[in-house]
């Protein structure tokens, strides 16, 4: 048996265990993206460097044997550096998007790209189940959203953009699809919340706690709900009983609305803050009254509200949509109730924090030749109108054929590409070390069941090894230095190489670059 | 014209039914295909996966990882320009840039319109001190200036037409000689154009009837003053004729010798030439200098010098073992055989504190003490004589001047580590070195020297020849263990060491050929001997390729410890052309660049590492005011990041971002920010890549940046001190122009108007700065801004 300390911690293991696997033992995490458990080990990506506290010398920890009297460091700031410039090399080599221009520009930051795939395939239920992740009111969004993301869609350039907003509308047009999906199972939790304002912040806050299981009030001044969309929204862009209809589903689950009930300070004091867990505010209107009526302060940047968080000063209490930010979108303000409704099952301990991915790997516009790149995902055909136009929308197979034309810029491994993960993990500025001209994307689609995107690739030959032992022709590596990539032996396609083992170098390649055409979707 | 693909089916049986079906054949069955067909035709290529045990993915991924092998048909002849460092800093990339234009290649072409010439850059030919050199099939070309090359050009085909009827003859005499002539015929020699005086040398005394034995003998090291005859006549003292050229050798010879009828001639079929050299720009007259003479340039050239591995040199042949014996060779064996045990071979090794000679420095006792160690019967034994830094041509010496010292010294090695089977790993691009290192095994073989029976003992030794395919990177010892057994050449982790787990998982000793070349000297003099040679951490002497602008460069071997001031002013003859030594940078794309203010640094491991630089395998260039250190960095770092094997991060990726960067500032658009920048990205590099090749390839960039910083800032700046990066110079005609139009005329890019009697001017929007207009200016009127 070898004894080695690795941060200080003394672990015993047998010969030609390495150092990776004896921090493992002693449950310290070490990075690690070439490697593979059960595959050959050929350092390659050199995130998982850990320093000899001895020699002074770092180096990668999966291929390093553990020797008797190693001193190890496997967590310090020089450690974390040495990591975070591994990741950062291989950033400034890896050309693509971890998440859609379309859904990064979404204020809700909708899966926009998922919902047009999944419409595609006239799964309109599961659709709607996406949308309804970011979204609370698809419909009454699906009127009058300024789709921002329509400004971003990378077919825009080409013949137009896909038809975003309207395909979100779709998803959530049919009444008995909208009623029917309302509350998957959930688990009463007992606990109050109180929304101050029926407007598109409101109504989204309640949406998402009541799917958590909270008891919803929502007080209005107004007779009827809605907020602003009611009152500042033409109905000739939002058809009252579009509207009316969403909010039904709201009252369906469970939430009780209190209209016609303005909030004095009093009332606030005394009917509110004791018989509720929990305040939203989400009256819509910022001004000097709303700050003092609710006994709140304002911070340094003159905010009432944290602007992540949007916790007030008061424990307890938070603010969302326009009381914090005059004249935003109702799709920003609709966001702003989601995370605020997190923000209660945080601040009551029944959720924890979701897991959000702060790092975005993007990389601009596509040139000419990426666009052919791109196209060959999709269906080569101009943007599908609607016959009754705007309001009347899309129906089934339009909205197919319009869906079918989204370019799927979004990364098949977007939650689980190790490069991602650990990008966000380490705080990686991806432009650090971006170089004067970046790689020309290219998408290999022959093999029908797996896409290959050379330009994400980090080189770490996991494929080339597990299909040159099973395949014929398999994988190779061509070229040398910078210049090198994996490629398929002869200029033969894809398909032909990976005739056995495609679905084993998905499920290896720490990144993107090689993936499922059709992904398990909500395992992404 | 194609090959038709029946043809290349039975070329490549024929291939395979030579080298055999496995793995490890790969390489030497790519490089016979490409012999054959001057490219890999693809169907070339899915034959030999057909036919023997190499996948696809295999041959493809080795095919395109060597540069040596070729994807596409090359022109009827092959332009190899030398990138190495004394030809950079001689103007190596004006040449190419001069011939690219003569064959209208266009920017990534490589093989001109009617298929006659492909243009290529080859690493280092060897020849530094005739930089800057180019090689046109097996025609060498030194001192190249940018306005000849169509000339140059034009001489290769006028030659080419002729060459099928050279036949020369040589002389066999069996009555009394008069005398011995000797030249030197290494391939730094041969380049410079030993072989036409050699043949004109033949034909003069065949013709005159004079009875003297020609001699020819191994690389003299002076390789600043070749071709070098040296003439031996009883009686008197020998006379050393420097840069002697054909037309003059008549009248050397008769100088000394009497004509003669007095013959017996023998026909006989004289080794055909190897290589042809013309030599452009050389001084016409010769000199002569005998060797009791003080102050020649030869005797201060050798005189600082002590040779243990190219003990006698300029005086033995080649591939002669009879001579080898003569002087003790192939006794330390016999002695090691009879009269040592393995272990006490080793420690005699460990005694003398010989250290490895490839760069880095491991004491060589320790390395044959663990392979001893190793309880495994299968070991094995390499020669590393995988040259591939520019600027540096000391194992190609060796293997070419000295093959049975090389051998004896693994021969030795083998008996003390308890290894039965030796690879000689030599570039592809030393043919010369393959050849006399093959012939020489196989006169051992014949003398009983490799075997079964090494000298009639039971000790069994085998040696073959792996010839490498071109890549740098398999200088490191895991990729060139990777690259004998028939894959890409990726360095792989140490530990385990090839020591215990080398080539096929073997233990394996690697060591350099300069290494096993000292061997023999250590068991000759004694351990003590060696020892007491150098500083008290650097035993024994060094080769290094002393090149740049000195006046006189070559091989020199000198001892440890001696100072760089000796090196460059003593042995070199101080800098060429009234210029101010500047710096010296040593040990290549590893190593780093010593300024002035070291000069008087005594030259052994330590030493080195401390200022920054390192050994390496010993190319010495000297840097003088008008070179820009910008420029060195980015020629080196240009090196390294081309042969990265690709396979670790910081390499790869940290590399190119630090090339770009060094590109950017070269250019004049760089920032401050950049160069901290830089300093960073090669600082991670150093520390965070997997092999030696990446983490000494910052080397270069930090040394410049530690030294010359000011430089960096100036290029910020938007100037070039030393006027080298072209982006921030600019050409001028000065008032002194006569108006004789030669520049007008030679201009490549129609930049300057033909003006007959009127002061030229250069059109700046056109000039490309190829430097012809200040070569043709007979007035010296045209200057850089």
């Amino acid at each position: 048996m070898i004894q080695l300390t690795i941060d200080n911690a003394l672990v015993e293991v047998s010969e030609g265990t390495t150092v990776l696997q004896a921090a493992a033992l002693l449950g310290i995490e070490i990075p690690t993206m070439c490697y593979l458990e059960g595959h050959s080990c050929h350092p390659t990506c050199m995130v998982c460097m850990v320093k000899d506290a001895e020699k002074g010398n770092f180096f990668p920890s999966c291929a390093m044997p553990a020797t008797e009297g190693m001193k190890i460091i496997a967590t310090s700031e020089e450690v974390s550096e040495i990591r975070r410039d591994a990741l950062e090399l291989l950033m400034s080599d890896h050309v693509g998007d971890c998440e859609a221009p379309c859904t990064l520009t979404c204020p809700a930051g909708m899966d926009i790209p998922l919902m047009n795939r999944l419409i595609a395939r006239g799964e309109f239920e599961k659709s709607l189940e996406i949308v309804r992740e970011e979204i609370a009111l698809p419909l009454i969004l699906g009127y009058i959203c300024p789709a921002p993301c329509e400004k971003a869609c990378r077919r825009k350039p080409i013949d137009g953009a896909v038809s975003i907003c309207l395909l979100k509308r779709f998803t959530a047009q049919d009444t008995k699809r909208r009623n029917s999906t309302l509350l998957p199972n959930i688990t009463k939790t007992g606990k109050k919340i109180a929304i101050i304002g029926t407007g598109p912040a409101g109504l989204s806050a309640a949406f998402y706690l009541l799917r958590s299981g909270h008891e919803c009030t929502l007080f209005d001044k107004n007779e009827m709900p809605g907020g602003s969309m009611r009152y500042d929204i033409p109905e000739e862009k939002l058809p009252r009983e579009m509207m009316d209809a969403e909010i039904d589903g709201i009252r369906l689950m469970g939430a009780i609305f209190k209209l016609n009930q303005p909030i004095s300070p009093d009332f606030f004091e005394n009917e509110i803050i004791p018989k509720f867990d929990a305040v939203i505010l989400a009256t819509g209107n910022r001004n000097k009254q709303a700050v003092e009526d609710f006994g709140l302060d304002v911070n340094s940047g003159h905010d009432i509200a944290n602007k992540k968080t949007f916790k007030t000063s008061r424990p307890g209490v938070f603010a969302c949509g326009n009381i914090i930010r005059e004249h935003e979108m109702a799709v920003r303000a609709s966001a702003q109730g989601r995370i605020a409704a997190n923000e209660v099952d945080i601040y009551l301990k029944t959720h924890s924090r979701e897991k959000k991915f702060h790092f975005n790997s993007t990389f601009g516009h596509l040139t000419k030749s990426e666009q052919e790149e791109y196209l060959k995902e999709s269906y080569i055909s101009n943007p599908v109108e609607p016959d009754g136009g705007f309001i009347a929308g899309f129906n089934s197979e339009q909205a197919i054929a319009e869906a079918k034309r989204c370019l799927h810029c979004d990364c098949r491994k977007p939650k689980s590409c190790k490069l991602r993960i650990y990008s966000d993990q380490y705080g990686v500025n991806r432009k650090k070390h971006l170089g004067p001209e970046r790689k020309s994307l290219t998408k290999s689609v022959h093999h029908n069941l797996i896409v290959y995107e050379p330009e994400k690739c980090i080189r770490c030959g996991l494929c080339v090894e597990i299909s040159t032992k099973q395949e014929s022709l398999g994988l190779t590596y061509v070229g040398r230095g910078f210049d090198v990539r994996i490629s398929v032996p002869f200029n033969e396609t894809i398909a032909e190489a990976l005739k056995k083992t495609a679905a084993d170098c998905v499920n290896a390649c720490p990144t993107g670059a090689m993936g499922f055409k059709e992904a398990d979707e909500r395992m992404k | 014209m194609t090959p038709t693909p029946e043809h290349i089916i039975q070329i490549v049986n024929q291939i395979v039914a030579k080298r055999g079906t496995s793995v490890d054949t790969a390489i030497p069955i790519l490089q016979d295909i490409q012999q054959e067909f001057n490219y890999l035709p693809e169907e070339a290529l899915k034959q030999v996966c057909k036919t023997t045990e190499i996948m696809p993915a295999r041959i493809t991924g080795i095919s395109t990882f060597y540069t040596q092998f070729r994807h596409q048909p090359a022109g009827k002849h092959i332009i190899r320009v030398c990138t190495g460092t004394a030809c950079h800093v001689k103007g190596a990339t004006r040449v190419f840039d001069a011939i690219a234009r003569e064959l209208k290649l266009t920017s990534g072409q490589e093989t001109d319109a009617d298929g006659l010439f492909t243009l290529e850059t080859v690493a280092c030919l060897g020849c530094c001190t005739l930089a800057p050199v180019i090689k046109i099939d097996e025609i060498t070309y030194g001192h190249i200036l940018p306005e000849k090359v169509g000339e140059i050009m034009q001489d290769f085909l006028s030659k080419n037409l002729n060459t099928n009827h050279k036949q020369a003859t040589s002389r066999i005499t069996n009555s009394k000689s008069l005398g011995e002539i000797r030249i030197g015929l290494g391939s730094c020699c041969v380049a410079s154009g030993s072989e036409e005086v050699k043949l004109e040398l033949e034909k003069v005394l065949n013709e005159s009837k004079i009875n003297v034995s020609v001699k020819q003998v191994g690389c003299v090291g002076v390789c600043n003053q070749v071709p070098i005859m040296e003439i031996l006549k009883p009686g008197q003292e020998p006379a050393f004729y420097t840069k002697i050229k054909p037309e003059e050798v008549k009248e050397v010879v008769l100088s000394h010798f009497q004509p003669t009828g007095f013959f017996n001639k023998l026909r006989n079929s004289f080794v055909s030439s190897f290589e042809k050299v013309v030599v452009d720009g050389e001084p016409k007259s010769f000199r002569k200098y005998t060797s009791d003479q003080r102050d020649t340039p030869i005797s201060e050239f050798l005189g600082p010098q002590m040779a243990i591995a190219s003990e006698n040199r300029g005086v033995v042949k080649p591939c002669d073992i009879e001579e080898y014996k003569a002087g003790g060779g192939f006794s330390a064996l016999q002695k090691c055989i009879g009269e040592l045990s393995p272990q006490q071979v080793v420690d005699e090794i460990a005694k003398s504190g010989l250290r490895g000679r490839g760069g880095a420095g491991f004491p060589t006792g320790r390395k044959w003490q663990m392979v001893k160690d190793q309880i495994n019967k299968e070991k094995y034994i390499i020669c590393n004589g995988d040259e591939g830094d520019p600027g540096a041509f000391m194992d190609r010496m060796l293997l070419e001047s000295y093959p049975f010292r090389v051998i004896e010294g693994m021969l030795i090695a083998g008996y003390a580590t308890g290894a039965q089977q030796g690879i000689y790993y030599i570039r592809a691009e030393y043919p010369l070195a393959v050849k006399r290192i093959k012939e020489a095994l196989q006169i051992c073989k014949e003398n009983g020297l490799i075997g079964n029976t090494v000298l009639n003992s039971s000790f069994t030794f085998h040696i073959r020849v792996f010839e490498g395919a071109g890549a740098f990177v398999c200088g490191e010892e895991t990729a060139l263990i990777a690259s004998i057994e028939g894959g890409r050449g990726i360095p792989r982790m140490r530990p385990p060491y090839p020591a215990v787990e080398g080539l096929w998982g073997k233990p394996t000793l690697v060591n350099n050929t300069e290494t096993f070349s000292l061997v023999s000297w250590i068991f000759r003099h004694g351990a003590d001997a060696f020892a007491n040679t150098g500083t008290a951490g650097s035993k024994g002497t060094k080769v290094f390729a002393l090149a740049g602008k000195v006046n006189r460069g070559g091989l020199i071997e000198v001892p440890m410890g001696i100072t760089l001031r000796q090196i460059v002013e003593e042995i070199g003859g101080g800098i060429a052309n009234d210029r101010k030594f500047k710096a010296v940078q040593i040990g290549g794309p590893s190593g780093g660049c010593i300024p002035a203010s070291n000069y008087d640094l005594p030259i052994d491991f330590e030493e080195l590492a401390k200022v920054g630089a390192m050994m390496g395998s010993g190319g010495l260039i000297v840097l003088d005011d008008t070179d820009c250190m910008v420029d060195i960095a980015h020629y080196f770092l240009s090196f390294t990041q081309d042969q990265s094997c690709g396979r670790c991060t910081f390499c790869r990726i940290g590399t190119t971002r630090m090339l770009e960067l060094l590109e950017k500032i070269r250019n004049g658009k760089g920032r401050s920010e950049d160069i901290t920048h830089l300093e960073k990205i090669a600082e991670s590099t150093r520390q965070g890549s997997l092999c030696g090749l990446g983490k000494t390839a910052p080397n270069p960039v930090l040394s410049t940046l530690r030294y010359f910083r000011e430089e960096y800032e100036a290029h910020i700046n938007g100037k070039c001190p030393s006027g080298k990066c072209l982006p921030l110079i600019t050409y001028n005609i000065t008032d002194d122009c006569i108006g004789c139009t030669k520049c007008a005329q030679r201009c490549p890019s129609d930049a300057i108007a033909f003006k007959p009697y009127e002061i030229h001017v250069i059109d700046l929007e056109k000039c490309i700065k190829c430097d012809i207009c200040r070569q043709v200016c007979t007035v010296d009127a045209v200057k850089v801004m």
